[in-house]
Protein backbone atom coordinates (compact mmCIF):
# COMPACT_ATOMS: atom_id res chain seq x y z
CA UNK A 1 0.00 0.00 0.00
CA UNK A 2 1.79 3.19 -1.13
CA UNK A 3 1.16 6.80 -0.29
CA UNK A 4 0.96 8.79 -3.52
CA UNK A 5 3.38 11.50 -4.56
CA UNK A 6 0.65 14.08 -5.11
CA UNK A 7 0.53 14.55 -1.34
CA UNK A 8 2.30 17.57 0.06
CA UNK A 9 5.80 17.19 1.35
CA UNK A 10 6.66 17.41 5.00
CA UNK A 11 9.48 19.65 6.18
CA UNK A 12 12.99 18.26 5.87
CA UNK A 13 13.30 15.54 8.51
CA UNK A 14 17.02 14.86 8.09
CA UNK A 15 19.76 14.49 5.51
CA UNK A 16 20.82 11.26 3.84
CA UNK A 17 24.25 11.73 5.43
CA UNK A 18 22.59 11.55 8.88
CA UNK A 19 21.43 8.01 8.16
CA UNK A 20 23.90 5.16 8.59
CA UNK A 21 23.65 2.42 6.01
CA UNK A 22 21.68 -0.56 7.32
CA UNK A 23 20.14 1.34 10.26
CA UNK A 24 16.63 2.51 11.13
CA UNK A 25 15.43 5.86 12.47
CA UNK A 26 12.08 7.14 13.72
CA UNK A 27 10.71 10.60 12.97
CA UNK A 28 7.92 12.83 14.26
CA UNK A 29 7.32 15.13 11.25
CA UNK A 30 4.03 16.49 12.59
CA UNK A 31 5.16 17.05 16.19
CA UNK A 32 2.72 14.60 17.70
CA UNK A 33 5.12 13.91 20.58
CA UNK A 34 5.99 10.41 19.37
CA UNK A 35 7.59 8.97 16.23
CA UNK A 36 4.99 8.26 13.55
CA UNK A 37 7.21 7.34 10.58
CA UNK A 38 10.43 5.32 10.43
CA UNK A 39 13.04 4.76 7.73
CA UNK A 40 15.63 2.09 6.97
CA UNK A 41 18.60 3.08 4.81
CA UNK A 42 20.00 0.48 2.43
CA UNK A 43 22.76 1.89 0.25
CA UNK A 44 21.33 5.04 -1.28
CA UNK A 45 17.75 3.85 -0.92
CA UNK A 46 15.60 4.96 2.00
CA UNK A 47 12.59 2.76 2.79
CA UNK A 48 9.97 4.56 4.85
CA UNK A 49 6.92 3.20 6.67
CA UNK A 50 4.21 4.42 9.00
CA UNK A 51 5.17 3.39 12.54
CA UNK A 52 2.06 1.26 13.08
CA UNK A 53 2.00 -2.54 13.15
CA UNK A 54 -0.80 -4.09 11.04
CA UNK A 55 -1.42 -6.62 13.87
CA UNK A 56 -3.69 -4.35 15.92
CA UNK A 57 -3.64 -1.52 13.37
CA UNK A 58 -2.96 1.19 15.92
CA UNK A 59 0.20 0.42 17.88
CA UNK A 60 3.88 1.25 17.27
CA UNK A 61 6.72 -1.17 16.51
CA UNK A 62 9.83 -0.23 18.45
CA UNK A 63 10.73 -1.01 22.05
CA UNK A 64 12.75 2.14 22.29
CA UNK A 65 13.73 5.08 20.08
CA UNK A 66 14.96 3.85 16.67
CA UNK A 67 14.78 0.16 17.69
CA UNK A 68 13.01 -1.12 14.55
CA UNK A 69 15.26 -3.93 13.31
CA UNK A 70 16.14 -7.51 14.24
CA UNK A 71 19.58 -8.07 15.80
CA UNK A 72 21.13 -8.94 12.43
CA UNK A 73 19.48 -5.87 10.84
CA UNK A 74 18.06 -8.05 8.05
CA UNK A 75 14.38 -7.47 8.91
CA UNK A 76 12.07 -4.91 10.47
CA UNK A 77 10.93 -6.16 13.90
CA UNK A 78 7.79 -5.36 15.86
CA UNK A 79 8.62 -5.61 19.54
CA UNK A 80 4.97 -6.00 20.60
CA UNK A 81 4.70 -9.67 19.53
CA UNK A 82 7.81 -10.39 17.50
CA UNK A 83 6.50 -9.97 13.94
CA UNK A 84 9.22 -9.52 11.31
CA UNK A 85 8.87 -7.67 8.02
CA UNK A 86 10.83 -7.51 4.78
CA UNK A 87 12.74 -4.19 4.70
CA UNK A 88 12.17 -3.49 1.00
CA UNK A 89 8.48 -4.43 0.73
CA UNK A 90 7.17 -4.05 4.30
CA UNK A 91 5.47 -7.46 4.13
CA UNK A 92 5.23 -9.49 7.36
CA UNK A 93 7.11 -12.75 6.77
CA UNK A 94 6.73 -14.27 10.25
CA UNK A 95 4.52 -13.45 13.19
CA UNK A 96 0.97 -12.52 14.14
CA UNK A 97 0.27 -10.41 11.03
CA UNK A 98 1.70 -12.86 8.52
CA UNK A 99 1.06 -11.65 4.97
CA UNK A 100 -0.05 -8.17 6.07
CA UNK A 101 2.07 -5.14 5.25
CA UNK A 102 3.39 -2.06 6.88
CA UNK A 103 2.07 1.11 5.20
CA UNK A 104 4.84 2.46 3.01
CA UNK A 105 5.56 6.17 2.77
CA UNK A 106 7.03 7.82 -0.34
CA UNK A 107 10.34 9.53 0.30
CA UNK A 108 11.72 12.57 -1.54
CA UNK A 109 15.49 13.03 -1.51
CA UNK A 110 16.76 16.35 -2.90
CA UNK A 111 20.04 16.78 -4.74
CA UNK A 112 21.55 18.06 -1.50
CA UNK A 113 20.42 14.88 0.27
CA UNK A 114 17.54 16.49 2.20
CA UNK A 115 14.84 13.97 3.08
CA UNK A 116 11.13 14.70 3.17
CA UNK A 117 8.05 12.48 3.18
CA UNK A 118 4.96 12.68 0.97
CA UNK A 119 2.55 12.67 3.89
CA UNK A 120 -0.12 14.89 5.43
CA UNK A 121 -0.58 15.62 9.11
CA UNK A 122 -4.17 14.46 9.09
CA UNK A 123 -3.36 11.22 7.24
CA UNK A 124 -5.02 8.39 9.08
CA UNK A 125 -1.85 6.80 10.44
CA UNK A 126 -3.76 3.64 11.32
CA UNK A 127 -4.19 0.49 9.24
CA UNK A 128 -6.81 -2.24 9.11
CA UNK A 129 -5.99 -4.71 11.89
CA UNK A 130 -5.73 -8.49 11.59
CA UNK A 131 -8.89 -10.23 12.84
CA UNK A 132 -7.92 -12.44 15.77
CA UNK A 133 -10.90 -14.79 16.05
CA UNK B 1 -1.43 -30.30 42.45
CA UNK B 2 0.50 -28.00 44.77
CA UNK B 3 1.67 -25.62 42.06
CA UNK B 4 2.47 -22.10 43.29
CA UNK B 5 3.01 -20.13 40.09
CA UNK B 6 5.49 -19.25 37.33
CA UNK B 7 9.01 -19.04 38.81
CA UNK B 8 10.95 -18.33 35.64
CA UNK B 9 10.43 -17.55 31.96
CA UNK B 10 13.22 -18.54 29.59
CA UNK B 11 13.76 -16.63 26.33
CA UNK B 12 15.94 -17.42 23.32
CA UNK B 13 16.51 -13.98 21.85
CA UNK B 14 17.75 -12.13 18.87
CA UNK B 15 19.97 -9.72 20.80
CA UNK B 16 21.14 -10.66 24.30
CA UNK B 17 22.67 -7.20 24.66
CA UNK B 18 19.39 -5.39 23.95
CA UNK B 19 17.41 -7.68 26.26
CA UNK B 20 19.98 -7.39 29.04
CA UNK B 21 19.72 -3.59 28.99
CA UNK B 22 15.92 -3.66 28.86
CA UNK B 23 15.47 -6.19 31.67
CA UNK B 24 17.95 -4.40 33.92
CA UNK B 25 16.13 -1.10 33.33
CA UNK B 26 12.83 -2.89 34.01
CA UNK B 27 14.26 -3.51 37.50
CA UNK B 28 15.38 -7.15 37.64
CA UNK B 29 18.78 -8.01 39.10
CA UNK B 30 21.25 -9.90 36.90
CA UNK B 31 23.00 -12.95 38.30
CA UNK B 32 24.13 -14.56 35.03
CA UNK B 33 27.01 -14.31 32.58
CA UNK B 34 29.18 -11.30 31.69
CA UNK B 35 27.64 -11.10 28.22
CA UNK B 36 24.26 -10.30 29.78
CA UNK B 37 22.76 -13.76 29.34
CA UNK B 38 21.35 -15.81 32.19
CA UNK B 39 18.98 -15.09 35.04
CA UNK B 40 17.43 -11.78 36.11
CA UNK B 41 15.49 -11.85 39.35
CA UNK B 42 12.76 -9.93 41.10
CA UNK B 43 12.91 -9.37 44.86
CA UNK B 44 11.49 -12.82 45.66
CA UNK B 45 13.76 -14.85 43.39
CA UNK B 46 11.30 -15.35 40.52
CA UNK B 47 12.42 -13.89 37.20
CA UNK B 48 13.42 -14.19 33.56
CA UNK B 49 16.40 -15.65 31.80
CA UNK B 50 17.67 -14.81 28.33
CA UNK B 51 19.97 -16.74 26.04
CA UNK B 52 20.86 -16.49 22.36
CA UNK B 53 18.11 -18.04 20.25
CA UNK B 54 20.56 -20.63 18.84
CA UNK B 55 21.65 -21.82 22.30
CA UNK B 56 21.57 -25.64 22.06
CA UNK B 57 20.49 -26.06 25.71
CA UNK B 58 17.10 -24.43 25.14
CA UNK B 59 13.94 -26.42 24.40
CA UNK B 60 12.95 -26.18 20.71
CA UNK B 61 11.10 -22.98 19.75
CA UNK B 62 7.42 -22.73 18.87
CA UNK B 63 6.87 -22.75 15.08
CA UNK B 64 6.16 -19.00 15.12
CA UNK B 65 8.36 -16.03 15.93
CA UNK B 66 7.87 -16.30 19.69
CA UNK B 67 11.10 -16.00 21.69
CA UNK B 68 9.63 -17.77 24.74
CA UNK B 69 11.36 -21.14 25.11
CA UNK B 70 10.24 -22.33 28.56
CA UNK B 71 7.76 -21.52 31.34
CA UNK B 72 9.06 -22.96 34.61
CA UNK B 73 6.56 -23.39 37.45
CA UNK B 74 7.48 -23.48 41.12
CA UNK B 75 5.76 -26.21 43.16
CA UNK B 76 5.55 -26.93 46.88
CA UNK B 77 7.57 -30.13 47.19
CA UNK B 78 9.11 -33.19 45.55
CA UNK B 79 5.86 -35.13 46.06
CA UNK B 80 4.12 -32.64 43.78
CA UNK B 81 6.84 -33.09 41.17
CA UNK B 82 6.29 -36.85 41.32
CA UNK B 83 2.52 -36.37 40.87
CA UNK B 84 3.06 -34.10 37.86
CA UNK B 85 5.52 -36.53 36.33
CA UNK B 86 3.09 -39.44 36.79
CA UNK B 87 0.15 -37.46 35.41
CA UNK B 88 1.88 -36.11 32.30
CA UNK B 89 3.70 -39.38 31.53
CA UNK B 90 0.29 -40.87 30.73
CA UNK B 91 0.27 -39.26 27.31
CA UNK B 92 3.55 -37.44 26.57
CA UNK B 93 7.27 -37.57 26.97
CA UNK B 94 8.48 -36.27 30.33
CA UNK B 95 12.18 -35.53 30.93
CA UNK B 96 13.88 -35.06 34.29
CA UNK B 97 16.78 -32.61 34.34
CA UNK B 98 19.85 -33.28 36.55
CA UNK B 99 18.57 -30.65 39.01
CA UNK B 100 15.22 -32.46 39.31
CA UNK B 101 13.21 -30.13 37.05
CA UNK B 102 10.38 -32.05 35.37
CA UNK B 103 10.08 -31.04 31.69
CA UNK B 104 7.22 -31.61 29.29
CA UNK B 105 5.28 -29.81 26.58
CA UNK B 106 1.67 -28.66 27.02
CA UNK B 107 -1.15 -29.34 24.57
CA UNK B 108 -0.29 -26.33 22.37
CA UNK B 109 3.42 -27.02 22.27
CA UNK B 110 4.61 -24.59 24.98
CA UNK B 111 7.62 -26.05 26.83
CA UNK B 112 6.98 -26.34 30.57
CA UNK B 113 9.23 -27.02 33.52
CA UNK B 114 8.30 -27.83 37.11
CA UNK B 115 10.64 -27.63 40.10
CA UNK B 116 10.46 -27.07 43.83
CA UNK B 117 9.93 -23.34 44.01
CA UNK B 118 12.88 -20.98 44.38
CA UNK B 119 10.71 -18.05 45.30
CA UNK B 120 11.44 -16.55 48.69
CA UNK B 121 8.78 -15.34 51.10
CA UNK B 122 8.84 -11.54 51.13
CA UNK B 123 8.23 -9.36 54.16
CA UNK B 124 7.94 -5.84 52.80
CA UNK B 125 5.86 -2.73 53.34
CA UNK B 126 2.72 -2.30 51.26
CA UNK B 127 1.82 1.04 49.69
CA UNK B 128 0.44 3.11 52.54
CA UNK B 129 -2.47 5.41 51.83
CA UNK B 130 -4.12 8.17 53.83
CA UNK B 131 -7.87 7.88 53.25
CA UNK B 132 -10.50 10.15 54.86
CA UNK B 133 -12.83 8.18 57.08
CA UNK B 134 -10.18 5.57 57.82
CA UNK B 135 -7.12 5.51 60.06
CA UNK B 136 -4.14 7.09 58.25
CA UNK B 137 -1.56 4.57 57.09
CA UNK B 138 1.36 7.03 57.06
CA UNK B 139 2.49 8.81 60.18
CA UNK B 140 2.55 12.58 60.65
CA UNK B 141 5.26 14.28 58.53
CA UNK B 142 5.74 11.07 56.54
CA UNK B 143 5.92 11.86 52.79
CA UNK B 144 4.16 9.66 50.21
CA UNK B 145 5.53 11.09 46.93
CA UNK B 146 9.24 10.30 46.81
CA UNK B 147 10.73 10.59 43.33
CA UNK B 148 13.87 8.79 44.46
CA UNK B 149 12.04 5.77 45.86
CA UNK B 150 13.19 2.41 44.57
CA UNK B 151 10.61 0.75 42.31
CA UNK B 152 11.73 -2.87 41.97
CA UNK B 153 9.51 -5.70 40.72
CA UNK B 154 8.65 -7.97 43.64
CA UNK B 155 7.44 -11.17 41.99
CA UNK B 156 6.59 -12.72 38.61
CA UNK B 157 2.82 -12.29 38.49
CA UNK B 158 1.45 -13.87 35.31
CA UNK B 159 1.86 -14.82 31.66
CA UNK B 160 -0.58 -14.52 28.77
CA UNK B 161 -0.42 -16.90 25.81
CA UNK B 162 -1.92 -16.58 22.34
CA UNK B 163 -3.25 -20.08 21.58
CA UNK B 164 -5.11 -21.58 18.59
CA UNK B 165 -7.37 -23.70 20.85
CA UNK B 166 -8.05 -21.98 24.15
CA UNK B 167 -10.65 -24.57 25.20
CA UNK B 168 -8.23 -27.47 24.81
CA UNK B 169 -5.51 -25.55 26.59
CA UNK B 170 -7.85 -24.64 29.45
CA UNK B 171 -8.78 -28.31 29.85
CA UNK B 172 -5.09 -29.22 30.07
CA UNK B 173 -4.32 -26.74 32.87
CA UNK B 174 -7.56 -27.31 34.78
CA UNK B 175 -7.96 -31.08 34.47
CA UNK B 176 -4.33 -32.22 34.34
CA UNK B 177 -2.58 -29.62 36.51
CA UNK B 178 -5.37 -28.56 38.87
CA UNK B 179 -5.66 -24.89 37.89
CA UNK B 180 -8.94 -23.11 38.69
CA UNK B 181 -11.03 -21.03 36.28
CA UNK B 182 -11.38 -17.55 37.78
CA UNK B 183 -13.14 -15.47 35.09
CA UNK B 184 -13.67 -15.69 31.36
CA UNK B 185 -13.80 -13.39 28.33
CA UNK B 186 -16.24 -14.92 25.83
CA UNK B 187 -14.49 -15.13 22.52
CA UNK B 188 -11.25 -14.41 24.31
CA UNK B 189 -10.27 -16.99 26.87
CA UNK B 190 -10.01 -18.01 30.52
CA UNK B 191 -8.17 -16.54 33.50
CA UNK B 192 -6.58 -19.39 35.49
CA UNK B 193 -4.75 -19.76 38.78
CA UNK B 194 -2.88 -22.78 40.19
CA UNK B 195 -3.99 -24.42 43.46
CA UNK B 196 -1.54 -22.72 45.81
CA UNK B 197 -1.84 -19.20 44.39
CA UNK B 198 -4.47 -16.76 45.64
CA UNK B 199 -3.90 -14.18 42.86
CA UNK B 200 -6.70 -13.68 40.32
CA UNK B 201 -4.60 -15.30 37.62
CA UNK B 202 -1.12 -16.53 36.77
CA UNK B 203 -2.20 -17.59 33.27
CA UNK B 204 -4.57 -15.96 30.78
CA UNK B 205 -5.22 -17.54 27.38
CA UNK B 206 -6.34 -15.67 24.25
CA UNK B 207 -7.86 -17.53 21.30
CA UNK B 208 -6.03 -16.61 18.04
CA UNK B 209 -5.08 -18.20 14.70
CA UNK B 210 -2.27 -20.78 14.79
CA UNK B 211 0.38 -18.48 13.31
CA UNK B 212 0.02 -16.10 16.24
CA UNK B 213 0.86 -18.70 18.88
CA UNK B 214 3.21 -17.30 21.50
CA UNK B 215 3.52 -14.94 24.44
CA UNK B 216 1.33 -11.84 24.55
CA UNK B 217 2.99 -10.57 27.71
CA UNK B 218 4.47 -11.31 31.10
CA UNK B 219 3.87 -9.24 34.24
CA UNK B 220 5.62 -8.52 37.52
CA UNK B 221 3.88 -7.33 40.69
CA UNK B 222 4.97 -3.94 42.08
CA UNK B 223 4.39 -2.70 45.63
CA UNK B 224 1.35 -0.66 44.60
CA UNK B 225 0.00 1.83 42.05
CA UNK B 226 2.44 4.61 42.97
CA UNK B 227 5.46 2.37 42.56
CA UNK B 228 4.00 1.16 39.25
CA UNK B 229 3.69 4.77 38.02
CA UNK B 230 7.23 5.54 39.11
CA UNK B 231 8.66 2.46 37.39
CA UNK B 232 6.71 3.10 34.18
CA UNK B 233 7.58 6.80 34.08
CA UNK B 234 11.25 5.95 34.45
CA UNK B 235 11.00 3.53 31.52
CA UNK B 236 9.39 6.24 29.38
CA UNK B 237 12.04 8.75 30.40
CA UNK B 238 14.74 6.26 29.36
CA UNK B 239 13.16 6.16 25.91
CA UNK B 240 11.29 2.85 26.10
CA UNK B 241 8.01 2.52 24.23
CA UNK B 242 4.86 2.35 26.32
CA UNK B 243 2.28 0.06 24.70
CA UNK B 244 -0.81 0.29 26.92
CA UNK B 245 -1.44 2.03 30.20
CA UNK B 246 -1.29 3.05 32.87
CA UNK B 247 -4.76 1.82 33.71
CA UNK B 248 -6.70 -0.62 35.85
CA UNK B 249 -8.20 -3.91 34.63
CA UNK B 250 -11.72 -5.13 35.42
CA UNK B 251 -10.85 -8.82 35.75
CA UNK B 252 -8.22 -9.07 38.47
CA UNK B 253 -8.51 -5.35 39.33
CA UNK B 254 -4.78 -4.96 38.87
CA UNK B 255 -3.25 -1.70 37.75
CA UNK B 256 -1.24 -2.24 34.57
CA UNK B 257 1.35 -0.58 32.37
CA UNK B 258 2.72 -2.49 29.37
CA UNK B 259 5.90 -1.80 27.43
CA UNK B 260 7.19 -3.17 24.12
CA UNK B 261 10.38 -5.17 24.60
CA UNK B 262 13.25 -6.63 22.57
CA UNK B 263 12.04 -10.08 23.68
CA UNK B 264 9.21 -9.51 21.15
CA UNK B 265 6.54 -9.48 23.84
CA UNK B 266 5.11 -6.96 26.29
CA UNK B 267 6.65 -6.43 29.69
CA UNK B 268 4.02 -5.37 32.20
CA UNK B 269 4.23 -3.75 35.60
CA UNK B 270 1.13 -4.64 37.59
CA UNK B 271 -0.11 -3.86 41.11
CA UNK B 272 -2.90 -4.45 43.62
CA UNK B 273 -4.44 -7.58 42.13
CA UNK B 274 -7.48 -9.18 43.78
CA UNK B 275 -6.97 -12.38 45.78
CA UNK B 276 -9.43 -15.26 45.97
CA UNK B 277 -10.34 -18.53 47.67
CA UNK B 278 -12.32 -21.52 46.44
CA UNK B 279 -15.67 -19.83 47.13
CA UNK B 280 -15.25 -17.58 44.06
CA UNK B 281 -17.73 -18.05 41.22
CA UNK B 282 -16.30 -17.28 37.80
CA UNK B 283 -17.73 -14.30 35.91
CA UNK B 284 -18.08 -14.03 32.16
CA UNK B 285 -17.95 -10.92 30.00
CA UNK B 286 -17.68 -10.42 26.24
CA UNK B 287 -14.15 -9.65 25.02
CA UNK B 288 -14.63 -5.92 24.36
CA UNK B 289 -12.41 -2.93 25.06
CA UNK B 290 -14.89 -1.56 27.60
CA UNK B 291 -14.40 -4.72 29.70
CA UNK B 292 -10.65 -4.68 29.43
CA UNK B 293 -10.08 -1.74 31.74
CA UNK B 294 -12.14 0.43 34.11
CA UNK B 295 -10.03 3.43 33.15
CA UNK B 296 -6.98 4.22 31.08
CA UNK B 297 -4.56 7.10 31.52
CA UNK B 298 -2.14 8.44 28.97
CA UNK B 299 1.39 9.42 29.94
CA UNK B 300 2.50 12.90 29.03
CA UNK B 301 5.43 15.13 29.91
CA UNK B 302 5.39 16.61 33.40
CA UNK B 303 3.42 19.81 33.55
CA UNK B 304 2.49 22.50 36.06
CA UNK B 305 -0.11 25.23 36.09
CA UNK B 306 1.12 28.81 35.93
CA UNK B 307 0.16 32.34 35.06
Amino acid sequence: MSADTTRPLTDVVCRLSDLEDGKAYGFDPFRKGRDTVFVVRRGNKVHAYVDICPHYGSTPLPWKKNAYLTGDAQHIFCSAHGAIFDIETGVCVLGPCLGQSLTSVQVAISEEGEIRFFLEAHDKLICKPVVTN
Amino acid sequence: MKIIGPDELVFGVDSVEACAAFIADFGLKHSGEKDGSGFYEALDGTGLSVYRKDDPNLPPPLPTNSMLRNTIYGVEDQETLDQIRAELSKDRQVRIQPDGTVEAVDDMGFALGFRVTRRRKLNLLPERINSPGAAPQRGFNEIGANEDAEALPRTLSHVVYFVPDAAKMEAFYVERLGFTLMDRFTGGGPFLRPALNTDHHTLFLIQTPEYMKGLEHFAFHMQGPTELMLAGSRMVKKGYQSFWGPGRHKFGSNWFWYFNSPMGTHAEFDADMDIFDDKWEARELPMKTEHSQIFLLEHREKWAPGG
